[in-house]
């Protein structure tokens, strides 16, 4: 190989140490010492310099984002509790712990988990439903708009790539942001102000989702100062598929057709710049404008070309591009691209940008030669522009070739398995939580705390979010994520439900999709943290009506940099509770991702994120008419309480705005938990609840009350029926605001109460009160001499004032 | 019995062709969802069906304005089979994005005129916004509209909105007379109760909280909620409809399927 | 090359230049008193004229609630001040080169589709017109923090 205008000789060779460091610095690679080294000794083996084409390429596919090396590669563990220590080494941690549980619970029903684009669990005897979550984080804090629009259309992406290709049913979305109500003056230099970040990055994901045509259903919002300078975009997508789409198999001679958008110069080195923490100086190409329409005209042919078997593999461009998804594809045969026949937007860019571009719209398919001319004659005829690249061999190479130059040349086994396992330590200091002082409070400080409660950033309602999204296009949200008890709704409801009628004509069945997230558990304990985030999940899926036993997760971890090994131990801790819980609750992974390296620098110093791990839960409803809202529905109801409550003030929203110091982090008790989920399924099915609410942040002071002010009714509560754990005696303020997991708030109709309790016999559930025709909400100790009363329509008004923009 | 065929028109951006598709069908007709280009290529295919429909979506990306580029693509290339379509007195419906574009066409309110003489503006909140709202139908029976695609239907139905552009605005105080008096103004947005509603039950501030119109024959009708999210009570909000089963939206597809039977 | 500017006709609400007005008063500056928006385009290709005029009153301006400019030239009423007894600024907002304008794309398309069969170029800009006392300073504040991102598009305050 020969230096060319257009192809450059990178003589590592000789080079030492720092000279390899020093260039991988310089050309943004993102190497470490090691991988630079493995690199050099490779081409030493082949006698040769690789060419740029071939360091870039490395790069790319050996990047953080599409490798992660950290959570498959080898880690030190020590975890300190006093001076008790104990060590492990984990190989592979994912493959120890999430993925370790999903293959001993080995459950039938998942289709495909952890090795394509998204996880497939069975729908019904024909169809499968895959999803998947992705995070599109420092895009979005340089462009909020264009990071969050190509953060959704990635992860559409995905789905469109699982198997042979899956029909996109719903959006999700959550962030985490800074405080949008901080002064000017506090928001570091060279970054955006939070509230620009949120309205930017929410009108990405309404234009892209919008024009996509699928409807966004589910999310989260949660601020934290934490995210200021490095927000959190976290997109999922949901899709349908049949089962005899699921597999793809390359063979040697397919054709590697690329569709979709032209290949420009934009988000060069996104893969390896997602792995650089963020400065006033962070790279402009990483910059990426998404085309929705041009996204949506590939979605439309290629669910016709795949129904005419006209293709035996597909997948995404993402990160890396062209080199990530031909790379993919062609792992195991071999590939030879030209690289010159890729449609560009514009002339000058040179063969290792055209490459690794990440040029949005784009999908690469392995086409059978008799196919050629029938599929591209399909897509042309929607506009759509799919040009032959090359082909797949069966030499187990990588070939490009650049104007009949051979630019690259490498062994797939050493482009796919060559990357050296790093070695990192990981610590944990477990921190030894104690019971806060007892929070004593009267009658009109917890009024006070309830309206401080509900008007709380990460409480207060989201509906100027979810109105800008079309959350019902597609004609198939029947659990809305806004609910009441006609069509003028308000209320948050736990999770949505997709009925999926259009594709699967005559079911009856349906797609649940909830989430869990709690960073603030996390900056005390992320066993808890991950703990709480999946039994959220299940508990917002369980509310609507779901089976817990029908029900799979995704992990999303955004962490920060894992080189400090407290960060990493941190984490090494919420692997380990995915693994306790997913065991516990019986309840597999299916897919999931990190995002890691989430630091940004001010002033010189360096700050990683509050960790976040997003649990996303979807599930199969058998019947989708026994499915149910949250907001009350009769006067006269009773209101039961399920579950324990706790003292468990721990990173709990009164411990923030009371500014509580200590509390315990609220634990999970699967085995307790399940148990009421089972039932409470059941008891959905008999017709015996009129209406079900999580409760989660801001206890159950904040449950109740936004289930009474989305129905617009009164509620009455004595406080004293309350179940709580009787180890120390709880304040009625405690009682009222403790996040204790495991709890829900049921409404029953009288008539029915009898055989409710019955199904629940032998579980820890309360009595409480009754939805009260005077439209009061009253919270009452008569024991304390408590009496809370508050209209719904002010609280209503409380709860939706702070987001009111 | 007679097979009746409905043609639902799609292009880059189309997204509500899966729904419309089903509602058609739950009605009885049978569907194809056709390509503008297959239009373009054969140009009396569209004399093959008995019902137009043009669907929900962003065609185009709604770059311009909404329904903006596509209206002028129906009219450049296709301009007089459509006219010739809508002149037979076959129905054709125009669901948010189709309703503008309709509209931008000048299929509506007048297709023998075939010129543009209304809008549909940005909303008066600069918003995009997805909500339910409360119509007030104007119905053959009671206010003689001629619209064949709002017969039997009840005094207010809700449906679904999902639009940033569906602010209605005639060209003139004359046209909105004649719309009036022609009872051409089949559904406005409404309060609960029938009376005049405030923002958000008035979701963008129409002229005369105008949510749908059709022409004087009746046989074209275009309005921005839509009735293909509503054809079942499960899709409501409070899973209500009618016969237990159904939702309100099925009877608009279902006059239409029946008027050509 | 032409430049045509999409206007408001009067009598009709500018709802975006409104948004615009509300988002300056959330950050806190007070002395913009109103916000007039409307969309550019440049089209830059063989076409003469006739033609152009034609692509912004047939494509890119709505007949019944928009008028445009060509070249700044305009047949109908000029924008004016009169009612506003305060200073008048204009910040023009353009992507940089290279950056994906989806808007473009649709706007060559649909040229095509006019029966206008030429090679072009197009690009999409926003002006905006702020009408109070405003400093420079401030000005360029209300630029940089709502109107344009400066990693991938580029103003002009006149």
């Amino acid at each position: 190989m020969k230096s060319t205008t257009n192809c450059k000789i990178v003589k590592i060779l000789d080079l030492s140490d720092k000279q390899l460091l020093e260039l991988s610095r310089k050309n943004v690679l993102s190497l470490s010492l090691e991988e630079m080294k493995a690199i050099q000794n490779y081409f030493k083996k082949l006698k040769r310099n690789p060419t740029d084409v071939e360091i870039e390429t490395i790069a790319q596919t050996w990047s953080e984002h599409c490798k992660h090396k950290t959570l498959t590669g080898v880690i030190e563990y020590t975890e300190e509790k006093g001076s008790q220590k104990v060590r492990r080494t984990y190989r592979n941690l994912l493959k120890e712990t999430i993925f370790k549980a999903t293959v001993e619970l080995n459950k039938k029903w998942c289709l495909s988990v952890f090795k394509d684009n998204a996880g497939v669990i069975e729908f019904d005897s024909k169809n499968g439903v895959a999803f998947k979550v992705e995070t599109h984080n420092h895009p979005s804090a340089l462009e909020p708009y264009g990071g969050s629009a190509t953060g959704i259309g990635g992860v559409i992406r995905d789905i469109l790539g699982v198997g042979l290709g899956a029909k996109p049913l719903a959006n999700t979305d959550v962030f985490c942001f800074g405080n949008p109500n901080t002064v000017a003056s506090k928001v570091p230099e060279g970054m955006h102000h939070p509230k620009r970040i949120v309205k930017g990055v929410v009108s990405g994901v309404r234009d892209y989702g919008n024009r996509m045509g699928i409807p966004t259903v589910n999310g989260a919002v949660y601020f934290d100062d934490g995210y200021m300078a490095n927000p959190l975009v976290y997109c999922g997508t949901m899709g349908i598929i049949p089962k005899n789409k699921i597999e793809k198999k390359v063979n040697f001679g397919d054709l590697i057709l690329v569709v979709g958008g032209r290949t420009g110069r934009d988000g060069i080195h996104g893969a390896t710049f997602s792995s650089i923490q963020l400065d006033q100086e962070s790279d402009v190409t990483a910059v990426q404008i998404g085309n929705p329409i041009v996204e949506k005209k590939v979605l439309d042919v290629m669910l016709k070309a795949r129904n005419l078997n006209l293709y035996r593999a597909v997948t995404d461009c993402g990160a890396g591009g062209l080199s990530s998804a031909v790379g993919e594809l062609g792992e195991k045969t071999g590939a030879v691209v030209y690289l010159n026949k890729v449609p560009l937007k514009y002339q000058g860019l040179s063969p290792w940008e055209i490459w690794i571009s990440e040029a949005q719209e784009r999908m690469v398919f392995a086409v059978p030669p008799k196919n050629k001319k029938k599929i591209v004659e399909i897509f042309k005829k929607e506009n759509v522009e799919a040009v032959f690249i090359g082909e797949f061999t069966k030499d187990k190479k990588l070939t490009l070739i650049y104007n009949n130059d051979v630019v690259t040349s490498m062994d797939m086994k050493f482009l796919h398995d060559g990357v050296p396992k790093p070695t990192r330590l990981a610590v944990c200091k477990v921190k030894e939580e104690k019971e806060q002082k007892p929070v004593k409070m009267t009658s009109s400080e917890i009024s006070k705390a309830l309206r401080a409660s509900l008007a709380d950033l990460n409480v207060c309602s989201k509906e100027w979010i979810i109105r800008q999204y079309d959350h019902e296009v597609q004609g198939q949200t029947v659990i809305k994520p806004l609910q009441g008890n006609d069509i003028e709704v308000s209320g948050p409801g736990d999770a949505a439900v997709i009925f999926p009628y259009t594709v699967v004509r005559g079911t009856k069945k349906g797609i649940v999709l909830s989430n869990g997230l709690n960073p603030q558990y996390g900056k005390i304990n992320t066993y808890k943290m991950a703990a709480s985030a999946i039994e959220e999940a299940l508990r917002n899926a369980v509310a609507v009506g779901s089976d817990v036993e029908k029900m799979s997760i995704l992990d999303n971890f955004c962490w920060g940099n894992p080189n400090k090994p407290e960060i990493l131990g941190s984490l090494v801790r919420a692997a380990n509770a995915c693994y306790d819980m997913s065991k516990a609750f019986d309840v597999p992974f299916i897919s999931g991702k990190d995002s890691l390296h989430n630091e940004y620098s001010i002033g010189g110093k360096k700050y990683s994120i509050p960790p976040a791990l997003l649990i996303s839960a979807m599930g199969v409803i058998e019947n989708v008419a026994n499915t149910i809202t949250m907001p009350l529905k009769n006067n006269g109801n009773k209101i039961f309480v399920l579950g324990i409550t706790r003292d468990e003030l721990g990173g709990s929203v009164l411990a923030k705005i009371k500014n509580i110091k200590d509390g315990i982090v609220p634990n999970v008790y699967p085995k307790e938990s399940k148990e009421i989920m089972k039932r409470i399924y059941k008891a959905i099915n008999k017709n015996l609840i009129e209406s079900c609410h999580d409760c989660s942040e801001g206890g159950l002071a904040v449950a109740i009350s936004e289930m009474a002010f989305s129905a617009d009714r009164g509620v009455k509560i004595d406080i004293d029926a309350i179940k709580t754990e009787t180890i120390r005696s709880m304040t009625i303020a405690e009682i009222l605001f403790s996040e204790s997991n495991g709890r829900f708030i049921v409404e029953v109709y009288p008539d029915n109460e009898e055989k409710f309790q019955e199904i629940f016999n032998c579980t820890v559930f309360s009595k409480v009160g009754y939805v009260n025709d005077d439209k009061k909400i009253i919270f009452e100790s008569k024991k304390n001499k408590i009496k809370v009363q508050e209209d719904p329509e002010t609280l209503l008004k409380v709860w939706q004032s702070t987001m009111n923009w | 019995m007679k097979k009746v065929k409905t043609l639902i028109l799609r292009t880059a951006g189309t997204n509500c062709d899966y729904e419309t598709q089903a509602a058609f069908e739950l009605c009885g007709a049978v569907v194809e969802c056709v390509h503008i280009n297959t239009l373009i290529e054969k140009k009396d295919k569209i004399f093959e069906y008995d019902i137009l429909a043009f669907p929900g979506g962003f065609s185009y990306g709604d770059d311009i304005a909404s329904g903006k580029i596509l209206s002028n693509e129906v009219k450049n290339k296709l301009g007089d089979k459509f006219k010739k379509f809508a002149l037979s007195d076959k129905p054709i419906i125009g669901i948010c994005n189709g309703f503008q574009v309709l509209v931008k066409m000048g299929l509506l309110p007048e297709p023998k005129l075939f010129e543009q003489i209304s809008t549909l503006s940005y909303n008066d909140s600069d918003k995009f916004e997805c909500r339910w709202v409360y119509l007030k139908t104007e119905k053959k029976v009671k206010n003689e509209s001629n619209c064949i695609w709002t017969k039997n239907l009840p005094d207010i139905i809700s449906l679904s909105i999902a639009h940033g552009e569906g602010k209605f605005i005639p060209n003139n105080k004359k046209l909105l007379n004649s719309l009036n008096k022609n009872n051409q103004i089949v559904f406005r947005y409404s309060s609960k109760d029938g009376s005049k509603p405030e923002y958000p039950l008035d979701p963008n501030g129409s002229i005369e909280q105008i949510a749908g119109i059709c022409n004087t024959k009746g046989n074209i009708f275009g309005l921005m909620p839509h009735p293909e999210r509503y054809v079942f009570a499960l899709q409501h909000p409070a899973k209500e409809g009618f016969d237990g089963e159904y939702g309100w939206g099925k009877i608009i597809f279902q006059n239409a399927v029946d008027f050509v039977k | 090359m032409f430049k045509i500017e999409i206007l408001t006709k009067k009598g009709f609400k500018n709802s975006h230049g409104k948004h615009v007005l509300s988002d300056i008063t959330g950050i806190g500056i007070r002395n913009v008193i109103k916000v007039e928006y409307s969309p550019l385009y440049i089209i830059d290709g063989d076409i003469n004229f006739v033609e152009a005029k034609m692509i912004a009153s047939e494509l890119l301006s709505d007949k019944i609630i928009e008028t445009y400019t060509v070249n700044n030239h305009s047949e109908h009423d000029s924008k004016s001040t009169a009612t506003f007894n305060c200073a008048l600024f204009v910040v023009e907002v353009w992507y940089k080169t290279g950056v994906t304008d989806t808007v473009s794309e649709s706007v060559m398309k649909a040229v095509k589709d006019l029966g206008i069969i030429k090679e072009m170029k197009v690009k999409m800009g926003h002006k905006y017109y702020l009408y109070g006392k405003i400093s420079q300073t401030v000005l360029n504040n209300i630029a940089t923090k709502l109107l344009a991102n400066t990693l991938i598009q580029e103003y002009k305050i006149k």
